[in-house]
């Protein structure tokens, strides 16, 4: 047998080029890897990790199951093409070895098998298992069909919008499987074999044409089959079904504790280039819901970025929320990748600014529990107030780090780009903190939280959201609340919640007061108040709109009092609220008698 | 004759000559963040300001000369801001002021863009 056919070419051309393009685009990306992931990478090979990457790439890049979290309909669909597609290649690679032994069979030869064997004897066995899995693929393409008719029944109220790049490919991907079926049947009713699919319309073929007809359609449908398949691979590295091959090294390299930063590097475009503009982040971003902007979602933000067209209107709207993120099922670092996009477009380093800071020292009060309002706390005095109380009723003396004025902790100039600006900020701030020798600091701001505990070097200082703070109050019997009938709801912050990780401390000191009611969506998948920091491009009127569509769901728990532990939610949200908005804080303060 | 010093001091008086001034960076500013025509100069992102409370920079001043045309020294008072939001919370005209705090960093510094 010589394996091949004029049809190949279309075929052996497309892999040739996908293969070349792909192992040019990893290794240029692998090399541009800073020193130190290098390092990271090469440490990571021979522990346990490895395995566990391989885990994760069954479970995910195969078998999709975050996406069937999403919707088991639409996680059907990705992996019947991904796992069935798979499957057939690599059962088709088994069916080869079983006709002929190990022997060096090319490419092509796997591929078109069924065109090259007709000169054997038939197996039934691998013809059954070969239609069965054709099957699999086709329902999975015939549900991919229906997705663009009507998307809402797989789960997805918006669907992504395309570049031509992907419709390219995405067109002969939809063709590759069908016309396989009708290549492989139009073999199969000249020289019989093939089973239920296959095997069944090869019959009706032969029944219904003439032996050249038949023939002629033969030719034409492998040629067909290659055709498709060739241009989806000379398509797929610049298409959005690269996403197929970088899932794989990104598996690894999340494993082995490469991460993306507040500066590019070559890191994102594994990750850019990993999403699969599935579109399964639409539906959760409020801008999309509630303002009907689509052009911002990270799908698009990600597609613009990696083609290079990334505008600052994109890369500005967006709350940095993280809801989008928290459904991705390629767990992309979206938030990262918004940040550093922000940086690229913004960030000027400049050494004289804010030579203001030098010797600024506004603080007051000493002892080893510092208290870092922030600048939201600053303008929501009650906060601010019922932390004293609480101080107060705990006997702890409190160094207060700017309740006379203070310097910001930096992380609004991160989130606008301004990377290097913020780490001034962080640099006054860490000082500021050591020179008073504290050993905890609290802060009522998840804001200020998340800034702290990832960007600030405060080791040997022990950094606490106050509802953390004051549950460890509660529960050291130092601070007894009251506890009474009234019901209470609550707003996870984005910072403190997805942010964080901090979703059952206030929970628990809501519910050493009264009754909790939770909303119809918390926690992991609570909304944002709309007046993010993160986002400089939506306006007054924006904001107020996803406030109270915010306001609306809390309210309709029926609960006496909204509260939330976040300054700025408080206000936010308050401002679309028709009852009071409280902070954590004021809450336990009322009741400390 | 000596000034009696009564403790404070009366700014000289000064006029803005708009003829004079070149405002293509101002109405650059203007059409990308029309909302600032809504501001009523009440002060009070001067008041809350972050900056504002550590130092002499003043945002409603800083932004109002620029929406006149006087841009000197303009970008360097507005290199003091720490982007922290506040003014955008307390502004009674609902103004986008962290987007046109960025803003004029943009249009007047930043000859990136
Ligand atoms: S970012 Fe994630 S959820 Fe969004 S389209 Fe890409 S892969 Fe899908
Ligand atoms: S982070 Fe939030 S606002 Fe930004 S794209 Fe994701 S869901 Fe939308
Ligand atoms: S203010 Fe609260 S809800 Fe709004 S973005 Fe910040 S943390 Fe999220
Ligand atoms: S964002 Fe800038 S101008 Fe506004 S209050 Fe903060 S420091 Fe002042
Ligand atoms: S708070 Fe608003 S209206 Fe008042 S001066 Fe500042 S920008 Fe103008």
């Amino acid at each position: 047998m010589t394996f091949f056919a004029p049809f190949c070419l279309p075929f052996i051309i497309g892999a040739a080029v996908m293969f070349t393009v792909l192992l040019v685009k990893w290794g240029v990306w692998l090399y541009r890897l800073p020193r130190t992931d290098k390092m990271t990478i090469l440490r990571g090979i021979p522990t346990r990790r490895t395995p566990q990457a391989v885990g994760e790439v069954v479970g995910e890049a195969l078998l999709h199951r975050s996406i069937f979290r999403v919707d088991p309909l639409l996680g059907y669909m990705h992996m019947s093409l991904a796992f069935g597609w798979f499957l057939l290649i690599a059962v088709g690679w088994i069916e080869t070895v079983a006709y002929l032994g190990l022997r060096y069979v090319p490419l092509q030869g796997h591929v078109f098998f069924k065109y090259f064997a007709t000169g054997l004897e038939h197996k039934p066995v691998f013809d059954f298992v070969m239609d069965l899995l054709l099957l699999f693929v086709l329902s999975g393409v015939a549900l991919a069909w229906f997705k663009r008719l009507r998307s809402r029944a797989l789960g997805l109220r918006r669907t992504t919008k395309h570049v031509l790049g992907d419709r390219v490919a995405l067109s002969a991907l939809w063709f590759i499987f069908p016309a396989r079926l009708v290549a492989e049947s139009a073999t199969c009713g000249l020289y019989g074999g093939g089973s239920f699919l296959t095997g069944s319309l090869g019959g009706w073929f032969s029944a219904h044409l003439s032996v050249p007809g038949l023939m002629n359609l033969e030719t034409a449908a492998w040629w067909f089959y290659s055709s498709c398949l060739g241009i989806f691979f000379v398509a797929m590295p610049f298409s959005r079904y690269m996403h197929i091959f970088t899932e794989i090294p990104l598996v690894f390299l999340r494993r082995y504790g490469v991460r993306s930063g507040e500066k590019a590097s070559s890191m994102d475009q594994f990750q850019t280039q990993a999403c699969s503009r599935c579109g399964i982040c639409i539906d959760p971003c409020q801008l999309q819901s509630v303002l009907h902007i689509d052009t911002v979602q990270s799908v698009y933000f990600l597609r613009d970025r990696r083609y290079g067209m990334l505008r600052p209107e994109t890369a500005d709207n967006c709350l940095m929320c993280g809801r989008c993120a928290e459904r991705c099922p390629v767990h992309i670092d979206l938030n990262t990748l918004r940040l550093n996009s922000r940086d690229a477009l913004r960030n000027l380093p400049d050494e004289r600014r804010y030579e203001y800071l030098r010797g600024l020292d506004r603080s007051s009060g000493s002892g080893k529990v510092g208290y870092f309002a922030g600048c939201m706390t600053l303008l929501t005095p009650r906060t601010l107030a019922a932390m004293e109380r609480i101080f107060e009723a705990a006997g702890d003396a409190v160094w207060w780090a700017d309740r006379e004025g203070g310097v910001c902790c930096g992380r609004p100039l991160k989130l606008s780009g301004e990377t290097d600006a913020a780490r001034k900020m962080m640099r006054y701030n860490t000082d500021l903190f050591r020179k008073h020798g504290i050993t905890t600091l609290v802060t009522s701001c998840p804001i200020c939280l998340k800034v702290f505990r990832e960007d600030y070097d405060l080791e040997g200082i022990e950094v606490l959201h106050h509802s953390e703070y004051i549950l460890r109050l509660i529960r050291a019997g130092r601070l007894l609340p009251k506890h009474d009938a009234t019901r209470f709801t609550y707003h996870d912050p984005c910072e403190l919640g997805r942010g964080s990780g901090i979703y059952d401390e206030p929970r628990a000191v809501i519910e050493a007061l009264g009754e909790l009611v939770e909303p119809s969506e918390t926690r992991e998948n609570a909304p944002c108040c709309g007046s993010s920091v993160a986002n400089t491009a939506i306006d007054d009127g924006a904001q107020l709109q996803i406030a109270r569509a915010v306001a609306a769901e809390l309210e309709a728990t029926g609960a006496e009092v909204i509260v939330t532990a976040c300054p700025l939610c408080k206000k936010a949200i308050g401002r679309g609220a028709q009852q009071p908005v409280c902070d954590l804080s004021e809450v336990v303060a009322q009741r400390i008698g | 004759m000596a000034t009696i010093n009564f403790g404070y001091t009366i700014s000289k008086p000064r006029a803005i000559d708009m003829d004079r001034n070149n405002l293509r960076k101002s109405d650059e500013i203007l059409r990308e963040m029309p909302e600032l025509q809504a501001c009523i100069g009440c002060g009070s992102c001067t008041a809350v300001c972050t900056a504002g409370n550590l130092t002499s920079f003043n945002f409603r001043r800083v932004h109002t000369l620029i929406r006149r045309g006087e841009y000197q020294g303009a970008y360097e008072e507005m290199n003091k801001c720490m982007l922290c939001g506040k003014c955008r919370l307390v502004c009674p005209r609902g103004i986008n002021t962290r987007g046109v705090a960025m803003l004029i960093k943009r249009k007047l510094g930043d000859n990136r863009s």
